[in-house]
């Protein structure tokens, strides 16, 4: 059996690598692929508890967490097209808008 | 080791053992005379009129969207109809509510006039 | 075997994601983030959750990353390669994962996760998994699950309203 702290340490890894391509990258898409990986980060890391505790309650967590990650991913990708189309951008150090 | 999952990864082994050889052998004894017909990108033959670099329209983004809500939905729906039986009339009454909030919002998108494609 | 197993996945999630996180072309970006979601699908087949193996491969290598797929043809991906790739708080920010990076270090050198389990495998058990999980997930959280219902409504109606502007115009 796989110790947990296996599975804790690959959700760990993930995560940084996903937060560190969120605030590194100037491309809004890669930012919202970053974000999709943190959220897998953490799935990994629920589906470890649940296999260490046989407790199914981490696997039914994940299935909400992929579910939150459609809309989430639904309504990003949405504000970056009418970005995009209206003004052209898709960098996020040049929407300042509302920056005085 | 779960000795279920042996026939799966035999399987897997097989196909991409199979895909492999045979792409290394057309690429190992094969002719090559390309010509700028057989070059073209195979379009299930029709001949391409632009390149696939262009801009889409946003209406595959709303067609996407649908399909996004409702492909949750189903994954909602798989473990509740296998456990079904066991679940019983308390599970139909529980799974209204939820059809009903994605009905209205395939309602919505229709009235909106999301689904019509001009 | 199954150590193995679990080391093969995990080299492949974190070496598709890394590839992922420096591509400057987005496609090819988003395309090695379905390869890292397969492999955390065979991940999960390992810790016993073969439901959820197949939920990430329906919904997020099928559905989620198709959506992604839609919107960068949408947009023009070919000047965005050629522009400056990393924001100007890069090294700032890297210093900052690192340190967190440390900080989980420190947290999961403490150790100490008692009471492991025996985990019977899904399949030829009775229950399965599936089935499991439907019994837990509509008793237990029945609350969520029909909270997630009023999300998915909020979220496809907002992402039509905020990308149907170009053809009502």
């Amino acid at each position: 059996m796989v110790p947990l702290t296996h599975y804790l340490a690959l959700g760990a890894i993930l995560f940084l690598i996903g937060a560190a391509g969120v605030l590194m990258r100037r491309n809004a898409i890669m930012i919202l692929l970053s974000i999709e990986l943190m959220l897998n980060s953490v799935n990994i890391t629920f589906v470890g508890f649940a296999r260490q505790w046989a407790d199914l309650t981490g696997q039914v967590f994940a299935i909400f967490v992929i579910a939150v990650a459609a809309c989430e991913a639904a309504v990003g990708l949405a504000i970056l097209i009418s970005l995009n189309r209206d003004r052209q951008m898709m960098n996020v150090d040049e929407i300042n808008l509302l920056k005085w | 080791m779960p000795r279920e999952y042996v026939p799966i990864l035999t399987l897997l082994a097989l196909a991409g053992g199979f895909g492999l050889l045979t792409l290394a052998a057309t690429f190992l004894f094969g002719k090559r005379r390309p010509t700028a017909r057989k070059a073209a990108a195979y379009e299930c033959g029709i001949i391409p009129q632009t390149s696939a670099r262009g801009r889409f329209s946003v209406k595959f983004f709303l067609v996407a969207i649908l399909f996004i809500v409702f492909d949750v939905e189903t994954i909602f729906l798989y473990p509740w109809a296998v456990a079904f039986r066991d679940l019983g009339l308390y599970g139909f009454v529980v799974m209204l509510p939820f059809m009903g909030l994605l009905a209205a919002s395939l309602v919505y998108e229709w009235k909106r006039g999301a689904l019509e494609w001009d | 075997m199954e150590l193995a197993f679990f080391y093969l996945f995990a080299a492949g999630i974190v070496g598709a994601s890394l590839l992922m996180v420096t591509r400057a072309n987005v496609i090819h970006a988003a395309l090695l983030l379905v390869l890292a979601f397969l492999f955390m699908a065979g991940l999960f087949v390992l810790a016993g959750a073969e439901f959820l193996a197949g939920v990430q491969i329906l919904i997020y290598a099928g559905g989620i990353m198709v959506l992604y797929l839609f919107s960068i043809m949408l947009m023009n991906v070919g000047v965005a390669v050629r522009l400056r790739q990393w924001h100007r708080q890069s090294v700032l920010a890297l210093a900052a994962a690192v340190l967190l990076g440390a900080e989980v270090w420190a947290v999961l050198g403490r150790g100490g996760y008692p009471g492991a389990k025996a985990w019977g495998w899904g399949l030829g058990q009775t229950p399965g998994n599936v089935e499991a999980l439907g019994e837990v997930l509509y008793t237990k959280f029945l609350f969520p699950f029909e909270v997630a219902s009023i999300l998915l409504l909020a979220a496809m109606i907002g992402a039509i309203v905020l990308a149907k502007r170009e053809i009502t115009r």
